[in-house]
């Protein structure tokens, strides 16, 4: 080890990408990559980079695993083997599967599952570089392939991580300040509704500290959702009037 | 009481449209009291409820609907259709010598009516209302673009029918057969299919489908060869 | 894991009469003659966690691969060289008919073909990535992911993985005191050769290339036939049940060691390499 110790925010409060403590990465949302899915979305926030991508309402196979009430949501979270620093070796590492629950647990909470008995609407997250935020930027990027994919919702989700390094609150993790930081917490919400559908914290904040990185956390989701929205409505712009 | 959009506005999920409950249409819900969309698409009154139009989605039978679907399971009491990726259909014929009569085969393309559809599946009517495709190019498009590829009162399919010389069997279900008179003239109905899908809601598609057609075939109606 | 067959989607009948009777004209369903490929996009560098990577799309199928690079001992009979593993997945985003979970039987076998081309051909100098005869060595992990399947993942697998290999900076490492370190340096791996293959369907007695989906599902069987730029053949798969008329293939071989030219050269321009 090296005795001068990682320095990951300035005097200036200059984090070590050049950021601002209050600032997003910079986000590029598509809609509609993958054309043999029924909704896809390519999300990028800094150089984590997602695809997501949708399949259904359809029928269950085997079919005695459906429900008579209800659609079942199936969410796989998945990295590539070179998203990360050090190859990660294949198949399902007991992060992602945790991750695979816990989004699907969000996105459960705004489709309207009900309106599709007996059937499975199936969401893929694939991350093809991870530098932080892989779970929420994959929140975001499910939400517009679901909503592509016309599968009714009560609101889009929004996500991203804050987090405490160095003694500051952060908005937007990337991986180097959630490595060596003190705390992150992703949180999602559907913005629509005031209400969180992910959160989780692994770290250590005061009940103060944790009440403004809420705050914080809401402002960056704004944010998102604004984007995301703006995304959408361009991919229909040209799609202005029907004929009828 | 005001609506919070434009007619054929593109409304996202979780966005207002109206402050009553009672107005809530296809495509929204109610909260508190106020009617939000649920679903991608193009925010419209009708029969005095806001709705949303999607953009996409799955297609949902009804009665009546005619569809093309391929033969999947022959069963003693009838058979198994394919209604596109997502769907299965059932066909129930309690007469065996009936089963046996219509001769199908797994692989085999038919033109059926939607029976009935709920939560015990979709059933197709059974008997001489089902029609044997026997040839013709299987092409697919998105069910919610449907509508839109016939046309008020048939203009598009119409339209695309005269121009290319083919032959169209529409399913609603996204399935269409197309026969022509040469690969060429079915290419072209393709093409103005595809074209359809992709610009499902934009002004003056008629005029640029046609266009289309008539760029690919240079003009006229190409013959056997 | 299964080694099973893997469901195959029912094709309805009129599609492989409509596909066949087309082929006999020279024609096909998307307008294509039957050797054209369809147009091919690539992207490099995609991803900078990789030690190169490359996104490349074949009319509809899209391809993602990612190279990284690890330091491990030789295999002892191998003492002066460095290897290489592949591996693919085919991811459920990409298709209906892909499930998730560990590779299936396709995955496995199109990670094998791909890997015979690059290992037959000579494509990496296994020698430059040895590090201390004997010990130590570098082990390239090229991994292949399935994003978007509209037919034939094959020739545009190569190809991606042919372009991360290409743009490749493989970082150097070196032994101080008996421990590994990164120097900080970057080296390029300097492929000698440009293995492409191209996936031939056949239905009956003709065939066609680059198939795509609805084609794929109405062939009687299908044949990978990889060539370098010497025009050598260097690998062979039959992939499918079904007979190949023994005629066809002189035929196929010539095919594929023309087509292979087109895709060398639109590969040579997107990367801009003078070959």
């Amino acid at each position: 080890m090296k005795n001068e110790k990682l320095k990951l925010i300035s005097e200036e409060g200059i984090r070590i990408d050049g950021r601002k403590l209050e600032e997003l990465r910079p986000l590029r949302i598509e809609i509609g990559v993958l054309d043999k899915s029924d909704g896809s979305a390519y999300v990028e926030l800094g150089k984590t980079k997602i695809f997501a991508a949708v399949f259904g309402p359809r029928e269950v196979h085997p079919k005695h695993l459906a429900l008579p009430d209800r659609a079942i949501l199936n969410c796989r979270y998945h990295m590539t083997s070179f998203s990360v620093d050090e190859r990660k070796p294949l198949g399902m590492t007991r992060r992602e599967i945790e991750l695979s629950k816990v989004i699907r647990e969000a996105l459960e909470s705004v489709v309207f599952l009900e309106e599709f008995p007996r059937t499975s609407i199936d969401v893929y997250v694939e991350v093809i570089q991870a530098d932080g935020g892989t779970r929420t930027a994959g929140l975001t990027a499910a939400s517009l392939a679901l909503a592509e994919a016309g599968i009714p919702m009560a609101d889009l989700v929004a996500a991203v991580a804050v987090g405490k390094v160095e003694g500051h609150l952060v908005l937007d993790l990337c991986d180097i300040e959630d490595k060596y930081g003190e705390a992150d917490m992703p949180i999602a919400m559907a913005p629509r509704l005031n209400s969180i559908v992910l959160l989780q914290l692994n770290g250590r904040l005061t009940k103060e500290e944790f009440r403004k990185a809420l705050e914080l956390a809401k402002k960056g989701i704004m944010e998102i959702y604004q984007k995301q929205r703006d995304a959408l409505r361009k991919k229909y712009s040209e799609v202005s009037l029907m004929e009828v | 009481m005001p609506l919070y959009f434009s007619e054929r506005e593109i409304v996202l999920p979780g966005q207002l449209l109206s402050d009553d409950s009672k107005r809530s249409g296809e495509g929204t819900y109610v909260l508190g009291s106020r009617v939000y969309a649920s679903t991608l698409g193009f925010a419209t009154v009708k029969n005095d409820k806001v709705c949303v139009i999607p953009f996409k989605g799955a297609y949902n039978p009804q009665p009546g609907d005619k569809v093309i679907g391929i033969v999947i399971d022959v069963k003693p009491n009838g058979f198994e259709v394919s209604l596109g990726r997502h769907l299965t259909a059932t066909i129930k014929i309690p007469d065996k010598k009936e089963v046996q009569a219509l001769n199908l085969k797994v692989g085999e393309v038919i033109y059926a009516f939607v029976k009935e559809s709920g939560l015990r599946g979709v059933f197709l009517e059974g008997g001489e209302k089902i029609k044997k495709i026997t040839s013709g190019l299987l092409v697919s498009m998105h069910p919610s673009k449907i509508p839109r590829l016939i046309g008020r009162r048939g203009s598009m399919i119409n339209m695309i029918k005269k121009e290319t010389g083919c032959d169209m069997i529409v399913g609603r279900n996204g399935l269409i057969v197309i026969r022509g008179p040469s690969p060429t003239n079915e290419f072209a109905a393709v093409s103005a299919i595809k074209l359809v899908e992709k610009e499902a809601h934009s002004q003056g598609l008629t005029e640029r489908v046609e266009n289309l057609i008539k760029s690919i075939l240079g003009g006229g109606v190409e013959s056997e060869e | 894991m299964s080694i099973s067959q893997m469901k195959k989607s029912l094709t309805a009948r009129i599609v492989q009469e409509k596909i066949y009777n087309l082929l006999m004209q020279g024609k096909r369903l998307d307008g294509r003659s039957p050797t054209d490929i369809r147009p091919i996009n690539i992207v490099t560098g995609l991803v900078e966690k990789a030690d190169g990577s490359a996104l490349v799309s074949m009319g509809g199928t899209k391809i993602l691969v990612g190279i990284k690079t690890e330091v491990g001992s030789p295999y002892p009979d191998r003492p002066r060289e460095g290897s290489f593993t592949v591996n693919a997945e085919l991811l459920p985003l990409a298709s209906i008919s892909f499930e998730p979970g560990p590779p299936d039987e396709r995955g496995v076998e199109l990670a094998r073909v791909v890997d015979r081309s690059i290992r037959e051909s000579r494509c990496i100098d296994l020698e430059k990535l040895c590090l201390i005869e004997g010990e130590k060595a570098y082990i390239l992990f090229i991994d292949i992911y399935v994003l978007d399947y509209d037919g034939n993942y094959y020739d545009p697998s190569t190809i991606a993985v042919l372009a991360a290999l290409a743009t490749a900076r493989i970082p150097r490492y070196e032994v101080v005191n008996g421990k590994l370190q990164k120097t900080g340096e970057y080296f390029n791996l300097q492929l000698q050769s440009l293995p492409f293959t191209i996936t031939f369907g056949i239905i009956k007695e003709r065939f066609l290339v680059d198939p795509q989906i609805e084609e794929e599902s109405a062939l009687d069987v299908s044949l990978i036939i990889g060539v370098d730029e010497k025009d050598n053949v260097v690998s062979i798969q039959k992939n499918s049940p079904g007979l190949i008329p023994e005629n066809l293939l002189e035929q196929m071989i010539e095919t594929a060691s023309e087509k292979t030219k087109t895709i060398r050269q639109k590969f040579c321009e997107a990367l801009n390499i003078g070959k």
